[in-house]
């Protein structure tokens, strides 16, 4: 039974570091994409 | 002008690309997988004097046209360099070579990215054209005609089409960002051995 915890938590463990590096490197691309471009929006005016 | 707004159309290429990543990584029956960024810190650090420049109120209200300006290039060049940094990963030769012509044409004419009027005045219909004069700063944008911008083809001149909720003008820069932002969230739902093909061509 220990051993299955431990198994599930290291399972978890690894789903969340990998969402976590996921997640960062989307909000980092999201970012570099606000950064880098220069479109200008008419809709709203 | 919308302040929210302006940039999110390069958003929706990243929301695009996750979600076709993900199906392409569903249909496969593997994770999507995590890209391994080089010098990734140095993104928010290059955001940050557009950030104080054009976004935050209480700031940018205080930011005048040409400390605006040297924000913009001192950004954009170091974004560059993240770009660089990660030439080996799918999308990015496609993000650095967009951001370098976006770049080259905003260095070239004073620090912000030209527009001409005749692109305003079909961006804003509604609006006089008389009230669009040259030299005019719109945010990153600076109203400029052709015969006096540097490089006029890479400037914002590319309008969305009508159908399209939000109507934009981007630049080829701007364009070639979204696809490469698009093409590494596609890739990341593939294999590593596609990617690979991906990547040289294959």
């Amino acid at each position: 039974m220990k051993r299955e915890i431990r198994n599930l938590s290291l399972i978890l463990e690894q789903l969340d570091r990998r969402h976590v590096r996921l997640g960062l490197a989307v909000l980092t691309l999201a970012l570099f994409v606000l950064g880098a471009g220069a479109p200008m929006d008419g809709g709203g005016y | 002008m919308g302040a929210a707004t302006d940039r999110m159309i390069l958003l929706l290429a990243v929301v695009a690309g996750l979600l076709f990543g993900l199906a392409r990584a569903w249909y496969g029956g593997r994770p999507l997988r995590s890209p391994d960024l080089r010098t990734a810190w140095l993104v928010p650090i290059a955001f940050l004097p557009q950030w104080l420049a054009f976004y935050l109120p209480v700031t940018r209200r205080l930011v005048a046209d040409n400390l605006a300006a040297a924000s913009m290039v001192s950004s954009q060049a170091l974004l560059l360099v993240f770009a660089w940094r990660n030439r080996h990963q799918p999308g990015f030769w496609s993000l650095g070579l967009g951001l370098a012509l976006n770049l080259l044409v905003i260095t070239l004419n004073g620090g912000l990215m030209p527009i001409s009027p005749e692109t305003t005045t079909r961006l804003f219909p509604g609006i006089s054209p008389d009230t669009w004069e040259v030299g005019d700063r719109l945010r990153w944008n600076v109203v400029l005609p052709d015969a006096e911008t540097r490089l006029w083809w890479l400037s914002d001149r590319l309008l969305t089409p009508a159908w399209f909720p939000y109507r934009h003008a981007l630049s080829i820069g701007d364009v070639l960002i979204a696809g490469g932002a698009f093409w590494l969230l596609w890739a990341l739902g593939g294999d590593k051995a596609t990617n690979i093909q991906e990547k040289k061509g294959v």
